[in-house]
């Protein structure tokens, strides 16, 4: 166990020292999710008024809980951008090598990702609050909603892990991308569920990430939960994807690193 | 079962769809022993160093290493093992430093024992005054110290050195030469080394193994190796360049000729060394006055050409 956790804890204090000692890695991570929630918080502010809107936090709480979310969601897959560099760039041979137990290679990455998101969102959070934002969470939403967002980075970060496992390249960068991009743009962002027309509100429906998106939302204004389905597809998310991530790990020893 | 820290791979085999890279080979390494696996690039020794260090699985045979069979034991195999691979795996944004001790924790080693490890490696690959310093600004020949001492960092009793020495300027070879004899004669460590340079096989190596497009063709000391091709080949110089067709002439009588310098003649003596009287003799005979008189002993690159009937120092130097 000791071995396994120096190994994992080896692993994600390269990624956390390599992105908070190069400016060129540490900006984008930083300042996307502020421009997102600027341009969305601020540009479309408006929308809140619309007949229908209601969600008792305003607009600024409203379209934070989106860009808390994505933040999270999009400081995992860019874990696995770094991954797929790894194979690429043939670091990853060393851990592969070093590693007697290779499952912690994804733990360390893991924690890596969960330590870029944990900076990422608490500097959006004080600028959001900065900048007018008012939730109304108690201390125990606020513990759900760091837990959401915690989860939320360990499904995306292990979906991208598995999918840069089997594909060691950085031009698999889009296949990381884009699944995590639509899943996230095609749950209820600006306006809630009920108001999503088409089959835009089909898709949302059904899709996973809506039922994180508003239990975010939720947690932020206060309001009930719904634990069970909240946190049950993000547990479930994460699992599933630690399996998918795991089967990519297998597949990269069986055709070497 | 193969002994505790030695090598045994019994009918190893590796293919890649239709190409097969290693072609069932099987050879035994004992402890403390450094084994050559020589052979031109393609051969095959890149892709047995990684089965054997659990990088990629094999395709059919097995192998052990330490005790450890390397398709089922992979994470004792790489407890017991240190690897120098041919693409040194560096993170150009480490400092030198920061990559020993980022080895030491992904190996395992207690903390405290962590730093000390660092300062001892360091100075023993001459790269403490370098050891802050990223190692995207290193030379080639840094790298590769660094690499070693990676390799070392968790005291392993056995250490695979895939071609440690390409590219190397010869001070950075022969200090890597003395630093892997070094390892083996007084820390008793199991060294396979890869190399396409005849020399550093016959320096380093107490035993070699020869491989050709997937196959073990020759196994052996240098010397055995070399002994089994037996005959030497002999030099000469005439004094008159003028001599110089006469005496191809006179030396083509005790053997094949082979390829000599400009204004020399060789050949390799059919009798070997037993028959340089005669061809002394022979030579005074015609009055064929003599500058150098060169008598080679058998190269490893000889034995190549025997066993495989191609030059692999054309190769190395290419």
């Amino acid at each position: 166990m000791r071995e396994f956790s120096s190994t994992a804890r080896a692993v994600a204090w390269r990624s956390l020292h390599i992105t908070f000692t190069n400016p060129a890695l540490l900006a984008p991570a930083l300042i996307f999710p502020l421009m997102f929630y600027v341009a969305f918080a601020g540009g479309l502010s408006s929308v809140g008024d619309l007949p229908g809107f209601e969600y008792s936090a305003g607009y600024d709480t409203f379209q934070f809980g989106f860009v808390l979310l994505q933040a999270s969601a999009f400081g995992g897959v860019f874990s696995g951008f770094g991954i797929a560099a790894d194979f690429e760039r043939g670091f990853a041979r060393r851990y592969m090598l070093s590693a007697p137990r290779r499952e912690a290679i994804i733990v360390g990455y893991l924690l890596g990702a969960l330590g870029r998101a944990a900076i990422t969102t608490s500097l959006l959070t004080v600028v959001a609050l900065v900048t007018g934002m008012r939730p109304q969470s108690s201390a125990a939403d606020v513990a759900g909603l760091v837990l959401l967002v915690a989860l939320t980075c360990t499904a995306a970060m292990l979906f991208a892990c598995g999918v840069a496992m089997r594909l060691k390249t950085v031009q698999a960068g889009p296949a990381m991308q884009m699944p995590v991009f639509l899943v996230l743009f095609l749950a209820p962002v600006f306006v809630p569920l009920d108001l999503v027309a088409g089959w835009v509100h089909g898709v949302a429906t059904v899709n996973p990430v809506t039922a994180l998106m508003t239990g975010g939302r939720d947690l932020l204004a206060g309001e009930a939960v719904s634990e069970l389905l909240v946190f049950g597809t993000a547990i479930a998310l994460a699992g599933g994807f630690a399996v998918w991530a795991l089967r990519g790990l297998r597949s990269a020893e069986r055709t070497g690193s | 079962m193969a002994p505790a820290s030695g090598i045994e791979v019994e009918n190893l085999q590796r293919t890649f769809k239709d190409l097969t890279a290693v072609d069932g080979i099987s050879f035994a390494i004992e402890p403390g022993e450094i084994f050559g696996f020589l052979g031109p690039n393609g051969a095959g020794k890149s892709t047995t160093v990684l089965m054997l260090t659990t990088l990629l699985p094999p395709s059919g045979g097995r192998a052990s290493v330490a005790g450890f069979d390397v398709a089922t034991e992979g994470p004792d195999v790489r407890r017991h093992i240190g690897a120098a691979l041919q693409e040194a795996a560096l993170d150009p944004l480490l400092t030198g430093r920061e990559h020993l001790r980022l080895q030491a924790s992904l190996q395992g080693l207690a903390k405290q024992t962590r730093d000390a490890r660092t300062v001892e490696l360091l100075e023993r690959v001459g790269l403490t005054d370098a050891a802050d310093r990223r190692v995207g600004g290193y030379s080639g020949g840094m790298k590769r110290r660094l690499d070693l001492a990676l390799a070392l960092v968790h005291g392993p009793s056995i250490l695979f050195l895939d071609e440690p020495t390409t590219g190397l300027d010869p001070q950075s070879r022969s200090d890597l030469w003395e630093e892997v004899s070094r390892l083996a004669r007084d820390e008793g460590v199991t060294v396979f080394l890869t190399t396409q340079y005849l020399e550093e096989a016959d320096q380093l190596a107490d035993r070699i193994a020869i491989i050709s497009r997937g196959s073990i063709v020759a196994e052996g000391t240098p010397d055995a190796l070399k002994g089994e091709i037996g005959r030497p080949s002999l030099e000469v110089v005439p004094s008159d360049a003028a001599d110089r067709e006469r005496l191809a002439q006179v030396l083509s009588e005790f053997g094949p000729a082979t390829a000599a310098p400009t204004g020399a003649a060789a050949v390799r003596l059919e009798a070997g060394a037993d028959g340089l009287a005669q061809v002394v003799r022979r030579l005074d005979a015609e009055g064929i006055g003599l500058n150098t008189f060169d008598l080679h002993a058998p190269t490893l690159d000889d034995v190549f050409l025997a066993k495989t009937g191609e030059r692999l120092a054309d190769e190395a130097v290419a």
